[in-house]
C-alpha cells in the first residue's frame, strides 16, 4: 500500500540534512575570529577615538527596580553605579575614591564619626546634590515602611541605630546620619568599620532627592522619566518593565569631561546562545560566555577573562530536623572536602577561567597595606588528596560505626550548577567507598527556604562580597548567623570574628591575623565548609571597545572611562 | 416481453427453492472487530515497518546500555567532549573521531590520546553518549506511555459520559473541564513540579493533571457527532442498552480519533518533558531523557552537533513511527473502510 | 443564540473565579519566599519586610483581599521581579509582541497545515501525501527551542535575511519567531485535516455529490472541507495552549519583550502577583478561545445543538 522505503529515505535525508547543515555552519563561524584578528591590528595602529561613541551591551535580566533603597540584584546595582554616584566610587584599580565626597572625610579618634564634605555635584535636573539627600535616602532604605531587604542588611550593625530602626523599634530619624549643613554630612557608626569607604561605593548608600521622591510618590523610579541622576550617565527609554534601555552621557555630571561614551544601548538577552549570535553578527559589543561556549572560544583573540571574587563551596549540615547527620563527624567532613578534583572541575567542566578554591576568602580581592593579598597568609587548605580522603573517610565511618552513608546534595537549577553537581557526585562516590550522593536541584527561592529550615545534608552554595573586606565572607559562619544554617558552632571561631569586628578594628595587622586564623579554623581544622571554586567569567569583547572597568562588588561594571576606538 | 421469455431455451434456468436457513448464512468467515482490524493493519506496510522499527528502538533502549562498554553515568573527565568514533567506519570519513575545536578540524582522539572508542561520542563530563542515549530513550518512553495511558483512560471515560448523556451531566462536567483547560497547563505543570519533590513521578503527575482534558473534549465532540445519527437511533429503537450503544456503536467510530489523539499525546508528553528541561525543571541529574539530552545539546549545535544529533534523530524516528502506526491503526479501525 | 452566549459569559466569570482560587492556593504552597534577600535578614527584620508586602496576613485574608482587588480589575503590584510595578502595566506593555507573534504563528501554521492536510488527503498514499505528512511530523519532532535556535542561526546569523534577535525592526523581527511558533499548529492542523478529509471523502454524501457530477474542486472545498474543519476547531484550544507554551521558549530565544518570557522566572522567584496576573490573563484568553470554538462548532455543524440538548 505505502511505499515505505521511499518514505524512510525521505525522512532520514531530511532529518540528517538539518544536522549536517548545522555542522557545516559550525565551520563557517570558525573562520570569523581570524578576520577580526586582522582588524585588531589595524586598530591598535590608529589608536584614536572614533567620532561615534556608542556602546552596545546586553544584560541577562531586567531591571527589577531603580530605587536604590529597594535594589538587591546585580543588574540594578550595575546600572545605578553608572547613572548615580554615592560618596565614593570604585576607580579603575578598584580602590574606593571620593566621588560626591570632596576629599577624604574627617574621622574621629574612636573611628566612629565620619565627617564628609560634599563637592558641587548636580542632579540631572540641575539642582545641587546635598547632604540632606543622603540623609533622606539612608533613612528611607532602613525604614520598615519601605520594605527594603538590603537597607537593613547593609546598615544594621554598621550605621548607628540601623538595626533597631529596621525592626521597627526606633524612629528612622535616630539613624546615625546627619546633614550639618548643605554640604556637610556626618555619619555615626555602631562600631569602627575599617572598610567603611568601600561600603560608601555601594548602591544602597546612594543619595535621593527628597522633594523629587515625594512629588512622584508611587511613580518614583517606575520608569526612566521618574528618576534623577547624578552619575556619569542618565538612564533613558526605560519603561519600567521592558527589555531595553539606554544610558546617555550626563552633561550635569561633575566629572563629565572624563566620560567619553555618548550612548550605551542595552538589551536584555536571557539566552546565552542568542547573546553569542548577536555578538557575532556585530550587533553587540560584548557577550558573556557560559559553560558550553567557554571551551569553544578558549583560544579566541576577542575573549576577555576576569576573575570574580565570588566563591562556591559545600556547606555541610551537621544537624538536620533536630538530628545529627553523619556530617557532624569532623573526619567525614574532612574526607569529603578532600575527595574531589577541583583542578579538573575548573579545567574541563567549567572551562571559563575559574580557579580551584582551597579557601573561602577569594584571591585578588583584599590586600593589606603593603598590597599583599589576604590569600597569601593562609595559602591553600584541604587540597584534593584522594589518599588522605580515603583514610579520613575510613576513620570517620569507624567512629560512626557504619559502612555506608547516603547524603543529599542540594544545588542550583542552572545548567552549570547541575553539571557541576553531577561531577561532584561522581567524584565523591568514586573516591569514597560506601558513599551515595543523591542530587537535588531546585530553583534559588526553594534552595533559600531549604537552607533556612536547615533541610539538606550538603549544599552547593556561593557567595559574592558586599564590601571589600574578608569579613564579608567570614562572618557568614558565626554561630547562629542567618547564613550559617548548618549547625556549625565553634566558640574560638566566633571569638576571633568578634575581635576582628570589635576590639581589633583599628589595629589593622592584628585584625588581619585574626581573620586569617578564623578562616584556617573554619576550613582546615573544622572542615565546616569545603571550597570548590572561585568563579571566573569569560566574555567576548570587540577589540574596538576599551577600558570597561570590572568591579569585584557593588556594580559589576563602570563605563565612565570606556571609549570606542577603531570601529570605523 | 413475455414472448421473449418463452423463446429462451429450456434448461437455462433452474428453479430453486427459497431456503430460509441459507439466507442467514454468512459467507465470509466470522471475524471479530479486532481480528478484522489486525488483518487490515497487516496490509499497511508503512505501519508495520514503523511498528517493527519502534519495537527495535524499545529493545535497543534496554540492550543498548548493556552492549556499550561504559556505564551511562560514569564520568571519565579526561575524555570529555569527544566526537563519535566507530572502528571500521573511519575510512568513510564519518564517525572518525574528528571534531572542531577553536575552529580547527582535529582528531580529538589523537589529540587527547584516547585509545578507546566512543560510538556516539561523549558529553561535557566524559560520559558515553551511546549508553546515555538508550537509557534516556527508556526514561522518555516510560514517561510518555504512562502519561498517555492515564490521559487516555480518564479522557475517554470522562468525554464519553459527558457527550453521551448530555444535558445537565454534560453541562456540569464541561464546566469542570472548562476550569481545568482554562488554566494554562504550563502554569499547573510548573507549579506542581515545584511543589512536589522533583523527579519522574512529579513530571508524570504534572503532565496528566490537566493533560486528559484534550482527549475528553475530542471524545465528547465525536460522541456528540455520532450519537444523533441514524444508526444509533436504530440501535436504540431496537432496545439496545446505553452501554451496548457506547461500546458497540459509538466506540468503533470514535476509536480512530482516540488513537490519533493518543499518538499525539505520546510525542507531546516527550516534548513537554523536553520543554521542562529547557526551563530547568526536567529530570534530576544525573538521570537522562531524550529531553534533557536534547536540551544539553542544542546549545552546542554549532560546535558539537553530535550531542544534539543522536537524541534528536532518535526522537524524530520515534515520532515518525508513532504517526505511521497511528495512521495505520486509524485506517484499520475505521468501520467505514471495511471491504 | 444571544441567550446561550449570555449564559456562557456568566459561566466564564465563575470559571475565572475558580481558576483564580485554585491558582492562588496552589501558588501559596510553593516553597520559598518572594523576598529574594530574605536569607540575609534577621527574623525580626524579615517579619517587618514581609509585613510591608502583606505576606504575614492569614491566608484567607490574603485570598479575600486578592479576590476583592481582582473584582475591581486590580492585579496588584510585583513583589520582586519588577518591584512596585503594577502587574496590569506589565501585561499591557508586553501583550503586543506576544499577541503579534502568537497570532502570526497561529494563522501561518493553520493555513499551511490545512493546505498540507488537504493535499495529503486528496492525493492519499502518493509521494505528495508522504512528504506533506513528513513535514508535519518534522514540525512536531523538533522541540521548539532547537527549531528556534536553528532558525536564528541560519536565517539570522548566516543568511542575514532577518534580525538574529531583539524586537527592534518591526515586522522583520517577528518573522522568525512566528515561524518557530507556527510549527505546532501546522503539524496539528495538517494531521487532523488529513484524517477528517479522508473520512469525509469516503462518506455517502460525497459519493452522491460525485454521482451528481460535482467537480473535484467543488467536492473538495464545498463538501469535504467544510465537514473536515469541525475537528480542527476542537483542537483550536490545545493549539492556543501550544502557542502559549511555545511563546515562553521562543520569546526567550529571540529576546522578545513578551508575556511568556518573564513568566517562568516569576514562578521561580515566587512573585505572587505576577504569577496570578499572568495566569489570569492566559486563562481569560483561553476561555474566550474555547467559547468561540463552541459557538463556531454550532455554526459549522448544525447537527450539534448549542443547547447541548438531551439526546433525542
Amino acid at each position: 500500500m505505502r511505499n515505505s522505503k521511499v518514505f524512510w529515505l525521505l525522512s532520514l535525508v531530511l532529518v540528517l540534512s538539518a544536522f549536517l547543515a548545522a555542522c557545516g555552519g559550525g565551520e563557517d563561524t570558525s573562520t570569523e575570529p581570524s578576520d577580526s584578528e586582522g582588524d585588531k591590528e589595524k586598530e591598535s595602529a590608529s589608536g584614536e577615538m572614533d567620532s561615534v561613541q556608542e556602546l552596545n551591551l546586553m544584560e541577562s535580566a531586567e531591571i527589577p527596580t531603580m530605587d536604590s533603597a529597594l535594589a538587591e540584584d546585580a543588574v540594578a546595582f550595575n546600572i545605578m553605579n553608572n547613572v548615580n554616584e554615592g560618596l565614593y566610587r570604585l576607580n579603575q584599580e578598584n580602590v574606593a575614591e571620593p566621588a560626591v565626597a570632596e576629599g577624604e572625610p574627617e574621622i574621629s579618634e574612636d573611628g566612629l564619626t565620619y565627617t564628609f564634605k560634599l563637592r558641587d555635584a548636580k542632579w540631572s535636573d540641575g539642582s545641587p546634590v546635598t547632604a540632606q539627600d543622603f540623609v533622606f535616602s539612608w533613612q528611607r532604605a532602613v525604614d520598615p515602611a519601605t520594605g527594603s531587604p538590603y537597607g537593613p542588611y547593609m546598615m544594621a550593625g554598621t550605621i548607628k541605630n540601623a538595626a533597631a530602626i529596621s525592626e521597627g523599634k526606633m524612629d528612622k530619624a535616630e539613624l546615625g546620619v546627619e546633614a550639618k549643613d548643605e554640604k556637610t554630612l556626618v555619619v555615626t557608626l555602631e562600631r569602627p568599620v575599617p572598610y567603611f569607604m568601600s561600603l560608601m561605593a555601594f548602591g544602597t548608600f546612594l543619595p535621593q532627592k527628597e522633594a523629587f521622591v515625594t512629588e512622584k510618590g508611587d511613580a518614583y523610579a517606575s520608569n526612566s522619566e521618574n528618576l534623577l541622576y547624578n552619575g556619569p550617565f542618565t538612564l533613558t527609554n526605560w519603561d519600567g518593565t521592558g527589555l531595553t534601555w539606554t544610558m546617555e552621557k550626563n552633561p550635569e555630571y561633575w566629572d563629565a569631561e572624563t566620560v567619553k561614551l555618548d550612548k550605551i544601548n542595552v538589551d536584555v538577552v536571557k539566552e546565552s546562545g542568542t547573546g553569542v549570535n548577536l555578538y557575532t553578527s556585530g550587533e553587540k559589543d560584548r557577550a558573556g560566555l557560559s559553560g558550553e561556549y567557554a571551551m569553544q572560544y578558549a583560544d579566541d583573540p576577542e575573549v576577555v577573562r576576569e576573575l570574580e571574587p565570588t566563591v562556591f563551596y559545600l556547606k555541610f549540615n551537621q544537624e538536620r530536623n533536630g538530628k545529627e547527620t553523619p556530617l557532624a563527624n569532623v573526619n567525614i567532613r574532612k574526607a569529603i572536602s578532600m575527595a574531589y578534583n577541583k583542578q579538573d572541575l575548573v579545567d574541563v567542566v567549567l572551562a571559563n577561567g575559574s580557579l580551584p578554591a582551597d579557601f573561602l576568602v577569594p584571591t585578588e580581592f583584599t590586600f593589606d597595606e603593603s598590597k599583599k593579598d589576604f590569600r597569601e597568609v593562609n595559602g591553600k587548605m584541604n587540597e584534593f588528596n584522594a589518599e588522605e580522603a580515603k583514610k579520613l573517610w575510613e576513620t570517620g565511618l569507624k567512629e560512626l560505626g557504619v559502612t555506608e552513608v547516603t547524603l543529599e546534595m542540594l544545588g542550583g537549577d542552572s545548567e552549570l550548577a547541575k553539571k557541576m553537581d553531577e561531577y561532584m557526585k561522581s567524584q565523591l562516590e568514586g573516591n569514597l567507598e560506601g558513599l551515595t550522593i543523591n542530587l537535588k536541584a531546585v530553583p534559588f527561592a526553594v534552595r533559600l527556604e531549604l537552607d533556612e529550615k536547615q533541610d539538606y545534608d550538603i549544599q552547593n552554595s556561593g557567595w559574592g562580597p558586599d564590601y571589600q573586606d574578608p569579613m564579608t565572607f567570614l562572618d557568614l559562619f558565626v554561630t547562629g548567623s542567618a547564613q550559617n544554617k548548618m549547625g556549625y558552632s565553634n566558640p574560638e571561631f566566633d571569638k576571633l570574628i568578634e575581635q576582628a569586628k570589635g576590639e581589633l578594628a583599628q589595629d589593622i595587622p592584628a585584625r588581619w591575623e585574626a581573620m586569617a586564623k578564623a578562616e584556617k579554623i573554619l576550613i582546615e581544622d573544622d572542615a565546616a565548609i569545603a571550597g570548590i571554586y572561585q568563579r571566573g567569567i569569560m566574555s567576548l569583547q570587540k577589540p574596538y571597545v576599551h577600558d570597561i572597568v570590572v568591579h569585584p562588588f557593588g556594580g559589576d561594571f563602570s563605563y565612565k572611562w570606556a571609549y570606542i576606538s577603531g570601529k570605523e | 416481453m413475455t414472448q421473449n421469455l418463452e423463446k429462451l431455451p429450456k434448461g437455462s434456468f433452474e428453479r430453486i427453492t427459497v431456503d430460509t436457513k441459507q439466507a442467514e448464512r454468512i459467507s465470509k468467515p466470522s471475524v471479530s472487530f479486532w481480528q478484522d482490524a489486525w488483518h487490515r493493519l497487516k496490509k499497511n506496510k508503512g505501519a508495520i515497518a514503523s511498528l517493527i522499527l519502534f519495537l527495535l528502538i524499545v529493545i535497543m533502549s534496554f540492550v543498548g546500555p548493556m552492549i556499550s562498554p561504559y556505564e551511562p553515568n560514569a564520568q571519565t573527565i579526561t575524555h570529555a567532549n569527544l566526537p563519535p568514533k566507530i572502528p571500521g567506519l573511519e575510512k568513510l570519513g564519518i564517525f572518525d573521531g574528528v571534531g572542531t575545536l577553536g575552529g580547527k578540524e582535529v582528531n580529538l582522539y589523537e589529540m587527547k590520546k584516547v585509545e578507546v572508542n566512543y560510538w556516539f561520542g561523549t558529553d561535557g563530563l566524559g560520559r558515553d553518549m551511546f549508553s546515555r542515549l538508550w537509557v534516556g530513550t527508556q526514561v522518555s518512553l516510560f514517561i510518555a506511555f504512562v502519561a498517555a495511558a492515564i490521559d487516555m483512560l480518564i479522557g475517554v471515560i470522562y468525554g464519553g459520559i459527558s457527550g453521551y448523556f448530555g444535558g445537565r451531566v454534560d453541562d456540569l462536567m464541561q464546566r469542570i473541564v472548562e476550569i481545568l483547560t482554562g488554566i494554562p497547563n504550563l502554569v499547573v505543570v510548573i507549579l506542581f513540579i515545584l511543589i512536589m519533590d522533583p523527579g519522574i513521578i512529579a513530571i508524570i503527575i504534572a503532565l496528566t493533571i490537566t493533560g486528559w482534558t484534550g482527549m475528553s473534549r475530542v471524545v465528547r465532540g465525536q460522541v456528540l457527532k455520532y450519537k444523533n445519527q441514524e444508526f444509533v437511533l436504530a440501535a436504540r429503537t431496537l432496545g439496545a442498552s446505553d452501554s451496548r450503544i457506547i461500546w458497540k456503536h459509538l466506540m468503533p467510530n470514535v476509536l480512530g480519533i482516540i488513537i490519533i489523539n493518543t499518538m499525539f499525546t505520546i510525542p507531546s508528553a516527550i516534548f513537554f518533558e523536553a520543554f521542562l528541561s529547557f526551563i530547568g525543571l526536567g529530570l534530576q541529574a544525573p538521570d537522562a531523557s531524550l529531553g534533557t539530552l536534547i536540551n544539553d545539546g542544542y546549545k552546542l549545535l554549532q560546535y558539537q552537533p553530535h550531542i544534539l544529533a543522536f537524541p534528536a534523530i532518535l526522537l524524530s524516528l520515534i515520532m515518525i513511527c508513532f504517526n505511521l502506526i497511528g495512521d495505520g491503526l486509524r485506517d484499520a479501525l475505521d468501520p467505514k473502510m471495511k471491504d | 443564540m444571544a441567550r446561550y452566549i449570555g449564559k456562557r459569559l456568566i459561566y466564564m466569570i465563575l470559571t475565572l473565579a475558580l481558576i483564580a482560587t485554585f491558582t492562588f492556593f496552589l501558588m501559596k504552597i510553593l516553597p520559598g519566599s518572594p523576598i529574594a534577600s530574605a536569607g540575609k535578614l534577621s527574623p525580626e527584620q524579615r517579619a517587618v519586610v514581609e509585613e510591608a508586602y502583606g505576606l504575614n496576613d492569614p491566608l484567607p485574608v490574603q485570598y479575600f483581599n486578592y479576590m476583592f482587588n481582582l473584582a475591581q480589575g486590580d492585579l496588584g503590584i510585583s513583589i520582586n521581579q519588577f518591584k512596585g510595578a503594577p502587574v496590569t502595566d506589565l501585561i499591557l506593555s508586553r501583550m503586543g509582541p506576544s499577541a503579534q507573534i502568537g497570532f502570526q504563528g497561529m494563522v501561518l501554521g493553520t493555513i499551511i497545515g490545512i493546505l498540507l492536510g488537504m493535499i495529503a488527503a486528496l492525493r492519499q498514499n502518493t509521494w505528495v501525501d508522504y512528504s506533506s505528512t513528513l513535514i508535519a511530523i518534522i514540525g512536531i519532532s523538533i522541540p521548539s527551542f532547537v527549531f528556534a535556535s536553528m532558525l536564528q542561526y541560519f536565517f539570522g546569523l548566516k543568511l542575514e535575511w532577518f534580525p538574529v534577535a531583539l524586537w527592534k525592526d518591526g515586522f522583520m523581527s517577528s518573522v522568525l519567531p512566528s515561524i518557530a511558533l507556527a510549527m505546532f499548529p501546522l503539524a496539528t492542523a495538517a494531521r487532523f485535516i488529513r484524517t477528517e478529509m479522508i473520512e469525509v471523502l469516503g462518506s455517502d454524501y460525497i459519493t452522491l455529490a460525485k454521482a451528481k457530477g460535482a467537480s473535484g474542486s467543488e467536492i473538495a472545498f464545498k463538501h469535504a472541507f467544510r465537514n473536515a474543519l469541525i475537528p480542527l476547531i476542537t483542537v483550536l484550544g490545545p493549539m492556543t495552549v501550544g502557542i502559549l507554551t511555545g511563546s515562553l521558549v521562543v520569546e526567550q530565544i529571540f529576546a522578545i519583550p513578551g508575556i511568556g518570557e518573564q513568566f517562568v522566572k516569576s514562578i521561580m522567584v515566587n512573585d505572587f502577583s505576577i504569577i496570578m496576573g499572568t495566569t489570569i490573563f492566559f486563562s481569560v484568553f483561553l476561555i474566550v478561545v474555547i467559547l468561540i470554538v463552541d459557538i463556531l462548532y454550532g455554526i459549522i455543524d448544525p447537527r450539534i445543538r448549542l443547547s447541548g440538548g438531551k439526546s433525542s
